[in-house]
């Protein structure tokens, strides 16, 4: 759909490990871009909701400040979730599915950190 | 293809995507607008029910208006203006797509929520577009989504959007994140959510689904409307900033009189 996002997009899959990622309105739901495997970046509508919920009970439990990454391991993979903030307009979400068999997971978090800066360029 | 002949918009706009449409849907009803097709692509649609990629752009001040009219003069042809605003490097190129897309199916969104009406086909109009454009099929499918997921987390989104929230009593469950307190400071009784996405750039969808959630943790409560199904909304739309802090709309005296202007004649031409 999104040619410049798909292409901002296509940089993570430099990472190693990194199998598929997308970009996603993180009130919304509502998915801009993906490059790699589509089902590995995960459900936009589902992500958004699951990173909604897990803000919502960190405020609850007294946490400040906005949420800026969820990492949910299983056996095989990491699926990780970055708020991408935005000089105006409602936050965004990176979602990348990891290969836990190939990833650093410390260094491919720190690396979707710092390229989530620059993601709407 | 016939307009007459597609038995509803999503219909049409499947058939005019196979034949490669460029041109313009006006959808009449409430609050109806225009479609905006490329190569059967929808590029825009301008409804008054939602703001356009353009207002969104605008209001949150993502582009100053000096700018904005700098790059309009500049550029002729709307549909090409997406292309100037990135080459004067006022918005990236993804955040571009990024905010006209969201346009796109807000709106489509908003168009849902009234009652189908005719629709007839027109040449293209200039407008900023999204690239390449969203698929007929896909915008269906979203729209669809979020009226279920509306209807699961409240009611019927077609009274969702006409109810006029008001700033909540009771206790107050977590923090308050930016975006809800700039909604909490539109909040006042007699904006619904559509006046709220005006007044703030944001998406109608984006607005509901944030008051619902707002109003679970006690922000805000709903105000039911007197007149099932009454005019639409006509307040004010305020920029962000200048509102005052959110509390119940005042209640006017019967026995105060009415202001009265005073004449300033003196003081004509200002300072």
């Amino acid at each position: 759909m999104s040619t410049a996002v798909e292409a901002s997009l296509a940089r993570f899959l430099d990472s190693p490990g990194v199998t598929g990622v997308a970009l996603v309105d993180a009130v919304t739901g509502l998915t801009y871009g993906v490059a790699g495997d589509t089902a590995e970046a995960g459900d936009g509508s589902e992500s958004s909701e699951f990173a909604a919920l897990v803000a919502e009970r960190l405020g609850r439990a007294g946490a400040e400040g906005e949420l800026e990454s969820v990492v949910t391991t299983s056996l095989r993979r990491h699926q990780v979730l970055v708020t991408v903030g935005r000089p105006a307009g409602d936050p965004l979400l990176l979602t990348a599915g990891l290969d836990r068999a190939r990833v650093n997971l410390a260094l491919a978090a720190r690396s979707m950190g710092d390229l989530a800066g620059e993601v709407l360029a | 293809m016939r307009a007459s002949a597609a038995r509803n918009l999503p219909a049409l706009l499947l058939g005019l995507r196979e034949e490669g449409f460029s041109g313009t849907v006006r959808v009449a009803g409430t609050p109806g607008g225009t479609i905006h097709l490329r190569d059967g692509l929808v590029g825009a649609i301008e409804t008054p029910g939602a703001p356009t990629a353009t207002s969104t752009l605008l209001t949150s001040g993502r582009i100053g208006d000096e700018d904005w009219l700098a790059a309009c003069a500049a550029q002729r042809g709307a549909d090409l203006l997406g292309e100037r605003l990135v080459a004067d490097g006022l918005v990236g190129a993804a955040e571009l797509e990024v905010v006209c897309a969201a346009a796109v199916f807000d709106a489509a969104f908003a168009l849902s929520l009234g009652a189908p009406g005719s629709w007839e086909l027109g040449d293209p109009e200039p407008a900023l577009l999204a690239r390449p454009g969203v698929e007929p099929r896909q915008l269906t499918a979203e729209t669809t989504r979020r009226i279920s997921l509306l209807s699961r987390l409240w009611g019927p989104p077609g009274e969702l959007v006409r109810v006029r929230p008001v700033p909540g009593m009771g206790v107050v469950e977590g923090p308050l994140s930016g975006r809800h307190e700039d909604i909490l400071n539109q909040v006042n009784g007699r904006r619904t959510a559509r006046d709220i996405a005006f007044a703030l750039g944001r998406g109608l969808y984006a607005v509901t689904l944030d008051l619902i959630r707002m109003q679970t943790l006690g922000f805000l409560r709903w105000e039911t409307p007197t007149v099932p199904g009454g005019r639409p909304s006509t307040a004010p739309r305020v920029t962000p900033g200048r509102t005052p802090a959110a509390g119940p709309p005042p209640v006017p005296s019967r026995t105060e009189p009415l202001p009265r202007r005073t004449p300033r004649g003196g003081e004509k031409g200002g300072k």
